[in-house]
């Protein structure tokens, strides 16, 4: 089958292996992960034609034909997207395992509302789970991203 | 090695079913099934998925109703302008099931199917008096919502049938409704109690009609028909309000779990009951 | 550049998700471990056959029991865990086998016909039960099931206590929980003759390199343990884990490497925090002054020892608090149960002492009508006073982590819509914590500055988040002179960085912090020797700056120096170490290099009618000394309390006959981004001329009882067992009622 990811096709034998297995092990994507298993963490969130779901729990045949964005496609030529820069600037991690999860989460959020309040971002992250608690700056930097978004426009 | 079938319509679909019995499993959205798989809960040897079946992902405000169709993303009626208008608390319901990623896979169909006593959307839909259309290989019929759920993890539907869409009856421009849900533990967390209200009162604030369903305390949403009718023809008073939270809390024989004892959720019945019903009354 | 908010060096990896974790690890020719477990709490093992699971196509060996020698068993402190299960099981998930498969599917399937037959033998999973006579003994050394039992005698108890006015008496009891970082535990390892190299995600390089070199008879010198930076650790890294598992799996396949990964599931019965019950008898005097404690405590330690004989002496010292009491003592014991092993976990051991003094605090406080806030600070030790140890306390700041924590609070409550249904009751709550470190380690350093002015820096302190690979870089910046852009830190990894005894307790910032410093003190004096001939300069007249080595009027770059002495590098090593310890009988002698501290404030508002509480607002401070990167310093602070909330309000792991029945996030809740306080404030002490040390569990042991004093402040119930559920709140609500 054929898997659509980062702007790129892809052919894959995925047999019954989860997006994220083939994710990880067949395309190198090495920055999706699996934190739970069962959906709770967001540690294996992947954007689907735009749209957060979890990675541990779609069959890679489900998903043959829809544009697959992982944190590794947000680079444009080297350069950062705006959201990692933010994470970066506000100090939005620790351990990071769960940071490519917030910023693709992020990343969706902001395509659907770029001017978030808190509570919107709380909302929408909601099912992000940050073990280490940086969850302060990660709403601070959801909201430096956002702010920088407005401006560049 | 699983086959992974992927029928465009749901005769293919229920027939493929029809064919494979035992040995089959239908996936919609994928949150229920893949982590099924994952955990060898269920071993089929064929998985139908009903990701190629079109023109079943719809919303329809039509004059008998709301009809959405089975394979209609959470997320979609979250977000759904028909489906604020038509019921806001409805709305609300989809909003709180789990995260933002379970609501862009899950279906509604999925969602009732899998008959999980800590889902939000059965009990509202209860409350609403919804139904659903099923088919099987040879046949159409409708479950009312009411008639739907058995048990655990357990519905109506026959083996070879498929949930095809939801349909929730018109509600009068003078009804109300209202979905609760409680979390004991985190704010992530699965329920501990639900409860969707839907009431319709008179020009002078009488109820003329009461539905309350409770759920994730259960097994199944339950609705207590003596304790609505306790309603019809009087104001929602105060002391009405805790008369019917407190025979709802009497009356369900609440289950055991992390997120709370037996008695704890007989009592977050009662609390939560009289919520429901207290916005139902004041939101008007 | 100490002092500076620089961002994490690796900053741009953690955002491209290109950090390499232990879980992205690929070898060529690598095989994938499976672990067959136990299903008994407690048994004799009669038969462990895998005849038929070797016939699986794609299984390449099975390790089982009978492929151990003389040294099956390892243990920190004692040898009492099997590599893999020998002849006994002592709890539900105990290693019985291992499989190496050539897929992860070949290794599961073999697992499934690993045939296995059980003797049961009766279990205990309560650790006051085991003591008991009759309790079946979990290991023929400790007969009662105490495998450590630690003691302090300060003072005359009985004296003290006969003095008092009142005596309280009351138990506080933590459940078992887990330490549930993201990334599970995660292990490989590969053979080359008598080589072994092992990749680990752990938190102890060269403790897991000294135990696996005596499990495995080799020298320790032909161990080498690499570790990547780690995916959250909070001590469930800390010790021995699955290594000397998976070393023995790969013994076992030609020079193949093996890779274990373990499932959520898994971790559970991997390492676990300590249930404890506290019992605190406590005499007080109407001046509001202590005369006595004694503090009776039982470890839930699990089916084997592991870091227990060494963390339930910390738990000892721990224990007292932070003030004033003239007679001590304690009885703090580790005790063995069918229960997985219990390890090392944040804020170890003072996360549930924390719990029991300071929710005891507000008791007698109440009883004896005096404000909780000023009895505490009537109280608490300042420096230059003596500790419970007897030792001297030297730079202590309870008084001013506990009014900064207040301050923070605010003199009015913050606002809130009030939850549905009915006024929610408003309370606040203080807490207080004092908590030691290592008392014996070390930590070494290395140096090696290259010709193009690249500072290498080999350090074996783990990076798990907290930052500490960028802190050993700002302070060889400012101790060294050089940009920070020079540095590159590298490790650990036990072939080429030195020795460390651990990162935990957060010792790191403090020992291995000290250990850079006379490393680049060292430099710095080579330096200029070398430098002062060619600026012309005596030594003590040059100073180091951005990389460059300056006299008066002139400079001359690192690089430029050892090109002009024809050296290729200059290597300089440093170290630091503390050996200080107490009298096994008496708990007598210097507990720590230097007192860890912090305080929270917490104001909540219940909801009567459900029992849940919001936290409307948490004000957390620690005493952080001389502060390296204040970013990474409030992100430890707002962490600790983020973490905190925890097994303060929402973690248990649940057990059936040992067996878990929630092994998994859906059903053990951790912290979400809505569960924390409205407001969050984290203060850091600060104190230039003060000591570097580590933040890494300062405010967590305070949040347990901080809410729960807020919780009685609002509505007047006390809750003594964590979590503090809804439910419990409102269980207490109706008691009180009743009365």
């Amino acid at each position: 089958m054929i898997l659509n990811v980062n702007g790129s096709k892809h052919e894959v034998e995925a047999g019954m292996r989860t997006l994220l297995e083939v994710l990880r092990d067949d395309l190198g994507l090495v920055g999706t992960k699996e934190g739970c298993g069962v959906g709770m963490c967001g540690a294996c969130t992947v954007l689907v034609d735009g749209k957060p779901i979890s990675g541990c729990l779609t069959l890679a045949q489900q998903v043959a034909g829809n544009e697959i964005l992982t944190v590794e496609g947000l680079e444009k030529d080297g350069k950062l997207h705006p959201i990692q820069q933010a994470f970066i600037d506000e100090g939005a991690f620790q351990c990071a395992y769960c940071t490519p999860g917030f910023i693709l989460a992020t990343a969706a959020l902001l395509n659907e509302n770029p001017s978030p309040g808190e509570d919107e971002i709380r909302e929408y992250l909601s099912g992000n789970l940050c073990r280490c608690g940086s969850y302060q700056n990660i709403i601070k930097a959801v909201k430096t991203a956002s702010e920088k978004a407005r401006q560049d426009v | 090695m699983i086959k992974f079938l992927e029928p465009t319509d749901f005769s293919e679909a229920t027939s493929l079913l029809d064919q494979y019995a035992e040995e089959a499993k239908v996936i919609a959205g994928g949150t229920s099934v893949v982590m099924m798989l994952q955990q060898k809960l269920i071993a089929p040897s064929v998985l139908i998925s009903l990701g190629r079946v079109s023109n079943f992902d719809f919303i329809r405000h039509e004059k008998d109703g709301l009809h959405i169709g089975a394979l209609t993303k959470l997320r979609d009626l979250e977000l759904s302008e028909v489906v604020k208008k038509f019921c806001p608390a409805l709305a609300h319901t989809f909003s709180v099931v789990a995260n933002i990623r379970v609501r862009n896979q899950a279906t509604i169909g999925g969602n009732l199917s899998a008959a999980d006593y800590a889902a939000d959307p059965p009990a509202m839909l209860t409350a609403l008096d919804a139904r659903a259309q099923v088919q099987g290989p040879n046949e159409k019929r409708e479950i009312p919502l009411s008639e739907f759920f058995l048990g655990f993890y357990t519905t109506a539907l026959e083996p070879n049938e498929i949930l095809t869409e939801v349909i929730i009856p018109a509600l009068p421009s003078s009804a109300r409704a209202a979905y609760h849900k409680y979390t004991s533990i985190s704010a992530e967390g699965r329920p501990c109690v639900a409860v969707g209200a839907f009431a319709d009162f008179d020009p002078d604030g009488k109820c003329l009609d009461l539905r309350i369903a409770v759920g994730a305390a259960v097994e199944t949403p339950q609705r207590l028909m003596e304790a609505e009718a306790m309603a019809h023809g009087h104001a929602l008073t105060d002391e009405l309000i805790a008369a019917i939270a407190e025979q709802y809390a009497q009356a369900l024989d609440p289950l055991t779990d992390v997120r709370g004892s037996a008695w704890y959720r007989r009592e977050m019945i009662r609390v939560f009951v009289k919520r429901a019903l207290q916005e139902v009354r004041d939101d008007r | 550049m100490i002092g500076e908010s620089v961002p994490m060096l690796d900053s741009v990896a953690r955002v491209t998700g290109a950090v390499d974790y232990m879980i992205n690890l690929r070898l060529p020719n690598m095989l994938f471990g499976k672990i067959v477990r136990s299903q008994a709490p407690h048994a004799k093992l009669l038969k462990v056959d895998h005849t038929n699971a070797l016939q699986v196509p794609g299984v390449v060996a099975i390790l089982t029991g009978e492929d151990l020698g003389a040294n099956a068993f390892y243990g920190v402190a004692v040898k009492d865990q099997g590599v893999v299960a020998v002849d006994r099981v002592r709890y539900v998930g105990e290693p019985i086998a291992a499989i190496a498969a050539e897929s992860l599917s070949a290794a599961e399937e073999a697992a499934l016909l690993i045939d296995i037959e059980y003797d049961e033998l009766t279990a205990v999973f309560d650790s006051q039960a085991a003591i008991q006579a009759g309790a079946p003994a979990l290991h023929e050394k400790s007969p009662n099931n105490i495998f450590k039992h630690a003691k302090l005698r300060h003072g005359d108890l009985d004296a003290a206590f006969a003095a008092a006015d009142e005596i309280f008496e009351d138990t506080f009891t933590s459940p078992v929980a887990q330490q549930a970082s993201l990334e599970p535990h995660v292990s490989a390892a590969q053979w080359d003759g008598e080589h072994l190299t092992l990749w680990t995600a752990s938190q102890a390089p060269f403790m897991v390199r000294k135990t696996l070199s005596e499990i495995l008879g080799i020298a320790p010198e032909a161990v080498r343990v690499i570790v990547p930076p780690l995916g959250g650790g909070y001590g469930g890294k800390g010790h021995i884990r699955i290594e000397p598992l998976v070393a023995a799996m790969a013994r076992k396949t030609k020079g193949r490497p093996v890779k274990f990964v373990l499932s959520r599931a898994e971790e559970f019965v991997t390492v676990t925090k300590h249930a404890a019950s506290i019992t605190l008898k406590t005499g007080v005097k109407r001046d509001g002054t202590f005369t006595a404690r004694q503090v009776t405590i039982y470890w839930n330690g699990g089916a084997y020892a592991d870091a227990s004989p060494m963390l339930v002496p910390a738990g000892m010292v721990r224990s007292v608090g932070p003030y004033r009491i003239p007679a001590v003592s304690v009885d703090s014991y580790g005790i063995y149960t069918n229960l997985p092993p219990a390890g090392a976990y944040r804020g170890a051991m003072s996360s549930q002492t924390t719990w029991a003094y300071e929710s005891q605090m507000d008791i007698i406080a109440h009883k004896m009508g005096w404000d909780p806030l000023e009895f505490r600070m009537k109280n608490l030790f300042v420096s230059g006073e003596h500790f419970a140890t007897g030792e001297e306390l030297h730079d202590v700041h309870f008084v001013e982590c506990l009014e900064a924590s207040a301050k923070g609070l605010g003199a009015s409550p913050s606002p809130l819509t009030p939850p549905p249904g009915g006024e929610g009751k408003r309370g606040r709550g203080y807490g207080v914590m004092m908590k030691s470190t290592v008392a014996t380690s070390k930590s070494q350093a290395r140096l090696k500055l290259m010709v193009d002015g690249t500072v290498m820096l080999y350090t074996s302190t783990v990076e798990m988040g907290q930052g500490g690979h960028t802190t050993m870089a700002q302070i060889t910046a400012e101790t060294l002179g050089v940009p920070l852009s020079a540095i590159k830190v590298i490790g650990p990894d036990t072939a080429i960085t030195p020795f460390d005894s651990t990162t935990s307790a957060s010792r790191s910032t403090s020992m291995m912090g000290n250990a850079v410093i006379a490393a680049c003190g060292s430099m710095k004096k080579k330096l200029f020797e070398l430098g002062a001939p060619l600026l012309e300069t005596p030594p003590d007249q040059l100073r180091t700056e951005n990389g460059f080595i300056v006299a008066d009027e002139t400079s001359i770059s690192f690089g430029d120096i050892l090109k002009r002495n024809n050296l290729n590098e200059l290597d300089e090593a440093g170290e630091y170490s503390t050996s200080l310890g107490l009298d096994p009988e008496t708990g007598q002698g210097v507990a720590t290099p230097h007192w860890h501290q912090g305080a929270g404030a917490a104001e909540v508002e219940v909801d009567p009618e459900t029992g849940r509480i919001t936290i409307l607002r948490y004000s957390a401070a620690a005493f952080a000394g001389r502060v390296v990167n204040p970013r990474m310093a409030q992100l430890q602070n707002d962490g600790n309390v983020i973490f905190g909330l925890g097994p303060t309000l929402m973690e248990e792991i649940l057990f059936d006959g040992g067996q878990p029945t929630n092994p998994n996030l859906a059903d053990y809740a951790i912290p979400s981004i809505r569960d924390i306080p409205n407001e969050l404030i984290s203060i850091c002490i600060e104190s230039d001329k003060g000591e570097m040390h580590g933040i890494g569990e300062m405010t967590l042991p305070s949040v347990a009882p901080a809410i729960a004093n807020a919780i009685e402040d609002a509505i007047g119930v006390r809750i003594k067992d964590l979590p503090i559920t809804a439910e419990k709140i409102l269980q207490a609500l109706r008691e009180k009622a009743e009365k």
